[in-house]
């Protein structure tokens, strides 16, 4: 069992379920809190004449949960104010900006800012001749072109409405996977719709969750075939005024929904989605080793079984076979017994979805 | 192999995962990864259905590759509608939320058909934004 996934396994009774337990904030607060370095060049041949070369570059910190353009007004003014001079700012058009990464690969706008940034980290890690510095935790090289977006590959205008609008539309099928209708998301208010924006743009952790709580299952320990907590004796007191006027219950629960929203990021390759059962058919929890090893076997193959217990070995580990790649979550390598409705519920992006980039063990 | 240090390696220590011992790697690796990046030529059904004042269209089912992106079918409509360059356009799946463009039609066939098609709602109007 993963000491990761502790939480699930108090006891039914110990907390009333609108209690936030520790675990679950401490790493929906490490994942929100999670920034990735940035390098933001402009393309050379396009500075625009009398641009102070030189400084032309920019370095940033970006939250992972954040998009490429909630950074714009930082960068554009940084450029306004340092590089470009009057004439050239008053002639650029921001809604021609794109960005390319240093490989030559278009930047979707649409794409978390952490999803970009492991995914082309691996691929230069894979790259023939990659070296050690290359896999190390260097800034993410970004070129800033100032005209001429390909908008057949980037599919999104740059505005942050579109953003935002793609980052609505992500929300609710994420929420379409876990329960079979968007009603959650659907069911807040406008106000509070536009607050789950506004705290990414924000990078406010409390803005943000206020509202999400209300969509994100719980990780209370709540299972099918579990008794699960009284009804609704639960005290009613204590609950903030702004909780669900039908109270949680069991139904929220992450190990209750029909499936986990996930994809997996294969370099440089497709990405697959496919539906995620919490529980498996046998009743235990669907982990990400099982994931791996049914979606991509190639890369995940099973592993063997451990050989029985013995007197002089009691517990038997299983043989130990050669790793040909590794799970990226948030950033982080996950352990293969996790399991997927807490990964779900703990470490999702912003738009609710469970991305897991898959890297290339080295020899 | 070498046991020599590097500076690089000393200023930093790095999680065993991404301390290459030697920098190759696994040949067989790379050969699962080409296996997974071929296109999977399968077809699913697509079906079309038009919302509010959304003409309809002459055929409501189309046999469309999988491996195609979400774009490619908002594009395969336009074309389809005669529509011109932005003439507006939203398209939806199960009546409730706009897929990412690049999502596969393989990937939402999979999480949300229904008997045996991908229903795809349009509108000219912002309907379930």
């Amino acid at each position: 069992m993963s000491n990761y996934g502790t939480t699930r396994h108090h006891p039914a009774a110990a907390a009333p379920k609108d209690r936030v337990d520790y675990h679950t904030t401490l790493f929906r607060r490490l994942s929100w809190e999670g920034t990735v370095p940035l390098e933001i060049r402009v393309d050379p041949q396009e500075l625009p004449a009398n641009s102070d070369r030189g400084l032309e570059c920019y370095f940033m910190q970006a939250p992972r949960v954040s998009y490429l353009p909630l950074l714009m007004p930082e960068i554009r003014r940084f450029l306004m104010d340092v590089v470009f001079d009057e004439a050239a700012a008053k002639s650029l058009k921001e809604e021609e900006w794109w960005f390319e990464c240093d490989d030559g690969t278009l930047l979707k706008w649409h794409w978390p800012i952490g999803l970009i940034y492991d995914s082309h980290s691996i691929l230069a890690s894979i790259r023939p001749g990659a070296s050690l510095s290359a896999t190390m935790a260097t800034p993410l090289r970004l070129i800033l072109h100032l005209a001429s977006p390909p908008t057949d590959k980037l599919l999104l205008s740059p505005s942050a409405e579109s953003c935002k609008q793609a980052f609505m539309g992500q929300l609710k099928e994420a929420d379409f996977i876990r329960w079979g209708n968007t009603k959650r998301i659907t069911g807040l208010r406008k106000v509070d719709q536009d607050g789950l924006w506004e705290g990414i743009k924000e990078h406010n952790f409390d803005d943000y969750w206020r509202v999400a709580s209300k969509v994100t299952p719980t990780t209370a320990p709540n299972r099918p075939q579990s008794p699960g907590p009284p009804p609704s004796s639960v005290s009613m007191h204590g609950r903030p005024p702004s909780a669900d006027a039908s109270g949680p219950s069991e139904r929220d629960g992450a190990y209750n929904v029909r499936s986990v929203p996930v994809r997996v990021y294969l370099p440089d390759g497709p990405v697959i989605q496919d539906l995620v059962p919490p529980i498996l058919e046998d009743g235990t929890p669907h982990t990400l080793s099982h994931y791996l090893s049914t979606h991509v076997p190639l890369l995940f193959p099973p592993r063997p079984p451990a050989p029985p217990p013995s007197r002089s070995n009691p517990h038997p580990q299983p043989p130990s076979v050669s790793e040909l790649a590794y799970p990226l979550i948030q950033g982080v390598l996950t352990p293969p017994e996790s399991e997927m409705a807490w990964l779900g519920a703990c470490l999702a992006g912003a738009d609710g979805w469970l991305n897991i980039c898959v890297g290339i063990s080295k020899k | 192999m070498s046991e020599t240090v590097t500076p690089e390696a000393t200023a930093r220590p790095l999680p065993s995962w991404a301390t290459p011992d030697t920098p190759e790697i696994n040949e067989d690796a790379l050969k699962a990864l080409e296996t997974y990046k071929k296109r999977d030529p399968s077809k699913v059904v697509v079906r079309f259905k038009a919302v509010g004042n959304a003409p309809i269209m002459k055929q409501n089912f189309y046999k469309i590759t999988a491996s195609n992106r979400f774009q490619a079918v908002i594009q395969f409509l336009r074309k389809e509608l005669g529509w011109k360059a932005g003439d507006p356009l939203f398209t939806y799946i199960n009546l409730a939320f706009s897929p990412a463009p690049d999502d596969t039609v393989s990937n939402l066939f999979k999480s949300f058909c229904t008997d045996g098609h991908l229903i795809v709602n349009y509108s000219t109007t912002a309907a379930w934004g």
